[in-house]
């Protein structure tokens, strides 16, 4: 049964590469685990597509130095089962690396990748502390952690108020209360001690479909200088209304990178969320070279560019997911040679330095014991219905960062 | 099991309840399990292990909930959150206290067991679906809990990486190694069920399912037999969570939501409800269902459409299929899969010679 | 104190919003004894159904509103047509499981046919709040939830009627209490189940088109359902008074655990709280506040 039909399989598959350049090289394959239809479904179908289109455009221009290189997407419905099934099937067909997807199922991967010796990525989920390449050999945030997000909320926030001669007093940070939403709370105590402002939680319990009380307090009680959100799935949206109700004005909320994309200000309205703030861990908009290579290779082929890349924010992040994945099988080609293993691509990620990819990218730089690459974000806002830039890539509080990772 | 019980006359009640209807019994039951731990896991390579192990987990948490539900008539909606019990009670014990797994297991399904008391206990009270809805109360409050006491959860991640099992010097690491480590605990499992319902207790329970009041009345104590039967599918339960933490190599709450807790009624009432045979055949096929549907859908999906579009389209098709699969199953047999099986065999009882 | 109002009124906002997506689940339980687990996954495909009208259609507001009340009773009338009518008299299990793979169904059928990215429901109802001064006690009202309250007011009183009154909700109450004395009686059992999913899709519609405008319209919308549970189970399972009530009171008792108790504990408290309270609501009174007393005898 699943030989006929991992035949059929390979049979549309050897279909749809007839249509493509004969390989000369060889093909490495990249695992790509997907939710498309769970609760993340939101994300997904935005992300994934530009991981294949930025792997469809390395293809395209002669492979990673003539090797094709080959996305195995499968989904996971954010379900950890799945995720270790679909797992164990990539690795039957060879993956060099993987992306995972989602907190929980990074966690139930990580012990399985170190014994395998394969690479993954968690860009901006996973656990913190994986940024320490020491510890989690096998796992790479390659965007900013929880903790990076934190400390550069903090530090973005506390030059705004300072460019406009005010002092900090009182900082609410509102976050969706799961094991993920919690993990920047011990960065926001130091800083509040370290700073001197008064720091104040507020928790959204799932589904986070509904938080007035939480913002009455903020708005009507509390009221702070700045807001820091930290919040997943539908909630952000929900927060945008809700500070807009109590009259909270937005220009003085942070959001952090996953309540910040169009989708959330869209479920808001633009005019509502005029104003509002957020961290992202890659660029947005379609202003990048590499954005535009890609709707160029859909126009050569005739074709429309995707409608996913309306959807910047996520498909951009796919694009940057992709881009360290192949940056990384590049390194390692190049010092090991094309019969490439999962550990040779670690050490391919533990090269990558000056990728931006023409801005998208932040100046990552992995290192073997910094796996995150710097913990980098740009703050955007909205502007006049899009996302507009507001600073360029920073980092903050590098010392704060260190201590964390030691202790834990 | 697959024997046929093609004249079969029973004539004491000791006949009836025996394990092995006909002696043919005995020798398909050791050829399955020679199949099982003999030749598959010789044969199989690490795919089909991990895609076993995942259904052989599923297998004992699915005998657990039919324990209660199946067998005794009390819906409960908590039991991801005792998975997540026994899940953390190992990881602490394990990385804490260093013991070895053998003593992880049990204590794992011991703690569950006693917290399942305690959210079943609202049994004495209510029933039906109302106490369906007070364990999932508890399947919240467990949740928190777990979330917010970190002293349990070990730190705000929530997650405990655990080391790999072992037994005596042999380390349980490959899904091989992996598949004989959960296969026994599930065989374990499977056999300790089937003696339930043949002792007292386990006739308890069926009576108490089938009229609580009149089993009240010829005298089996409802109230401590409710809670038995909340203590063993508990303890189940817990066992299922901790064989989960120790193939994943990590303890974590989030995959034991209510989402799971739902996903196992489903299990059991698409395998058949009061029966063991039903709660393997319901584990085993829902755990199947996505893999395979991903597989017919990608292979008749790939003819039609390019690739990019496929993506988004099968996955969406799969979740459709598999619920209009788990309509189609309830409306063709209400009873589940076991009746679906019995209705097999009842074919064949006489076959080829049927009247 | 003002707080303290502020989050009391608060949440009987709130409450009412919660008020509306229970009544959909009491209707289909009075009617027909079945935990509906597609609840919040009906109001969520109501939604897909109302913001592609007016986004993509840009059908007018009025006429979408009558076109999704109508579409929304017909699928009901299809749910009940197709999976449902071949269970009856089947064990309620087997209807709670067919709701579950139904819920599936939908949750795959949304993003399929209206793509998965967040859509906004604009309503013509203005965001902005307004001030209430209640015996010196100002607190902020937004028009929304005095639309939901509206509605679900509304809903109460027509199925209130419906349901003590006339022959059709007598009927579907007899048919909830037996379904094969019912059947003696020559009550027609599968109309009355048509029809209370009918009016399930009918306040789905008008659920999903209120919170779509809160939350915008994905997949998420459909997590509503979740906040049904101890809402139906305070008021009791099968009340429509209940509901209302239940919804209020998990309003009240959610703000308030939220304002509260979280700043001592840490942790957002109002998942559960209602929970405990619903556990103790089922030791003191097992049937709800406003359920049926089911009296045994053998």
């Amino acid at each position: 049964m699943t030989r006929s039909l991992a035949l059929t399989l390979a049979a549309v598959l050897a279909l749809a590469a007839a249509a493509s350049p004969v390989w000369a090289g060889h093909e490495i394959a990249v695992g790509l685990q997907c939710d498309r239809v769970g609760p993340t479904n939101t994300i997904g179908p935005f992300l994934c597509p530009g991981a294949h289109d930025y792997v469809k455009l390395v293809n395209k221009k002669g492979g990673v130095d003539g090797h094709r290189v080959r996305v195995i997407e499968i989904d996971i419905k954010y379900q950890v089962p799945l995720a270790v099934e679909s797992y164990e099937k990539m690795k039957q067909e060879g993956i060099v690396s993987l992306m995972l997807y989602g907190t929980p199922q990074t966690y139930a991967l990580t012990p399985k990748l170190t014994e395998d010796r394969i690479p993954g990525t968690a860009p901006g989920f996973g656990r913190a502390d994986a940024t320490d390449g020491t510890k989690y050999p096998y796992v790479f945030p390659v965007a900013a952690s929880y903790w990076s997000q934190a400390t550069a909320a903090v530090k973005f926030l506390l030059d705004e108020s300072k460019k406009q001669g005010k002092k900090v007093g009182k900082v609410a940070f509102l976050f969706y209360d799961n094991p993920a939403g919690r993990e920047p709370l011990p960065i926001l105590e130091t800083l509040a001690r370290r700073e001197g402002f008064e720091l104040r939680t507020f928790a959204v319990p799932p589904p986070g479909i509904e938080m007035s009380a939480q913002v009455l307090d903020i708005g009507g009680r509390f009221r702070p200088d700045w807001v820091i959100t930290h919040l997943f799935g539908r909630s952000p949206s929900v927060s945008i209304k809700e500070l807009k109700r109590v009259g909270y004005p937005l220009d003085r909320v942070v959001s952090f990178v996953w309540g910040a994309a169009e989708s959330d200000v869209e479920a808001a309205g633009w005019a509502t969320a005029e104003g509002y703030l957020g961290l992202q861990y890659a660029g947005v908009g379609q202003d990048f070279p590499v954005i535009q290579e890609i709707v160029k290779m859909y126009r050569d082929e005739g074709q429309a560019p995707p409608k996913e890349m309306a959807h910047s924010v996520y498909y951009n992040r796919g694009v940057l997911w992709a881009a360290v994945h192949v940056e990384a099988i590049r390194n390692a080609i190049k010092k090991f040679g094309p019969q490439i293993k999962g550990e040779h691509v670690k050490q391919g990620f533990e090269m990558i330095k000056g990728v931006t990819l023409g801005g998208l990218v932040p100046p990552l730089e992995i290192t073997p014991n910094d796996h995150e690459g710097g913990g980098w974000v740009q703050v955007w806002q909205v502007k006049g219905g899009k996302w507009t830039r507001v600073t360029d890539w920073f980092k903050a509080y590098p010392d704060i960062l260190q201590e964390a990772l030691k202790k834990s | 099991m697959i024997h046929r019980e093609c004249g079969v006359l029973k004539t004491s009640y000791a006949a009836d309840m025996a394990l092995y209807p006909v002696p043919l019994a005995r020798w398909t039951v050791g050829a399955i399990a020679a199949a099982a731990f003999g030749v598959f896991p010789l044969l199989a390579g690490d795919y089909l292990l991990s895609i076993a192990n995942l259904a052989a987990i599923a297998v004992v948490g699915a005998i657990g909930l039919n324990i209660l539900t199946g067998y005794t008539g009390q819906i409960s909606l908590g039991h991801g959150a005792f998975m997540s019990v026994g899940a953390y009670t190992a990881a602490i014990l394990a990385t804490r206290a260093g013991l070895p797994v053998w003593v992880c297991l049990p204590a794992g399904g011991a703690m569950a067991a006693l917290v399942g008391m305690i959210v079943g206990s609202p049994s004495l009270r209510i029933k039906g679906l109302y106490l369906a809805i007070a364990t999932l109360a508890g399947q919240f409050v467990i949740e928190w809990t777990i979330n917010h006491v970190t002293w349990i959860s070990g730190g705000v991640q929530a997650s405990i990486y655990v080391p790999r099992p072992a037994l005596g010097g042999l380390l349980i690491q490959s899904q091989r190694e992996m598949y004989y480590f959960i296969m026994t605990v599930a065989a374990l499992g499977v056999v300790a069920a089937l003696n339930l319902f043949r002792t007292r207790a386990g006739r308890a329970f069926i009576a108490i399912r089938d009229h609580d009041v009149a089993a009240e009345i010829i005298g089996i104590h409802i109230f401590r037999y409710k809670l038995l039967a909340f203590a063993i599918s508990s303890f189940y339960a817990g066992v299922t969570g901790v064989l989960y933490t120790y193939y994943l190599g990590i303890a974590n709450y989030e995959q034991f939501t209510i989402v799971t807790s739902i996903d196992f009624l489903a299990m059991i009432i698409i395998g058949g409800l009061g029966s063991i045979l039903g709660s393997i055949f319901g584990a085993v096929f829902l755990t199947l269902l996505p893999i395979v549907l991903r597989y017919v859908v990608e292979g008749i999906g790939g003819l039609f459409f390019t690739i990019p579009d496929v993506l988004n389209l099968i996955t969406n098709v799969q979740l459709i299929l598999f619920g209009a699969l788990i309509v189609f199953f309830l409306v063709v047999e209400p009873e589940g899969l076991n009746k679906l099986w019995r209705n097999i065999k009842d074919y064949f009882r006489v076959w080829p010679f049927a009247y | 104190m003002d707080f303290f109002a502020l989050l009391v009124v608060n949440g009987l906002l709130v409450g009412t919003l919660y008020s509306l997506i229970a009544l959909g689940f009491v209707l289909i339980y009075k009617a027909t004894d079945a935990i509906n687990f597609a609840q919040g996954e009906l109001v969520m495909i109501a939604g897909f159904f109302v913001a592609a009208l007016i986004q993509l259609y840009r059908v007018p507001l009025a006429a979408t509103v009558a076109i999704a009340v109508l579409a929304m009773m017909l699928l009901g009338f299809g749910i009940e047509r197709v999976m449902l009518r071949p269970l009856i008299g089947r064990p309620v299990i087997a209807v709670i499981m067919a709701t579950i793979g139904l819920a599936a169904i939908l949750k795959g059928t949304g993003p399929l046919v209206w793509g998965a990215e967040t859509k906004n429901l604009p309503l013509p109802i203005p965001e902005a709040p307004f001030l209430v001064n209640v015996l010196d006690v100002v607190v902020l009202v937004s028009p929304i939830q005095l639309v939901a309250a509206g509605v679900s007011l509304a809903f109460l009183a027509v199925f209130g009627y419906i349901f003590l009154r006339s022959r059709m909700g007598i009927a579907m109450r007899a048919v909830a209490d037996s379904q094969q004395v019912a059947m003696a009686m020559g009550i027609n059992v599968e109309r009355y189940f048509a029809l209370a999913w009918a009016m399930a899709g009918i306040v789905s519609a008008l659920g999903g088109i209120i919170w779509g405008n809160l939350l915008g319209v994905d997949v998420h919308l459909a997590l509503v359902g979740l906040k049904v549970f101890p809402v139906v189970i305070l008021g009791g399972l099968d009340s429509i008074p209940g509901a209302v009530v239940g919804g209020l009171i998990v309003g009240v008792v959610e703000g308030v655990a939220a304002g509260y108790i979280d700043p001592y504990v840490g942790g957002g408290t109002k998942d559960f709280v209602p929970y405990l309270l619903m556990i103790l609501a089922l030791m003191v009174r097992p049937y709800g506040i406003f359920g049926k007393e089911i009296i045994e005898r053998v």
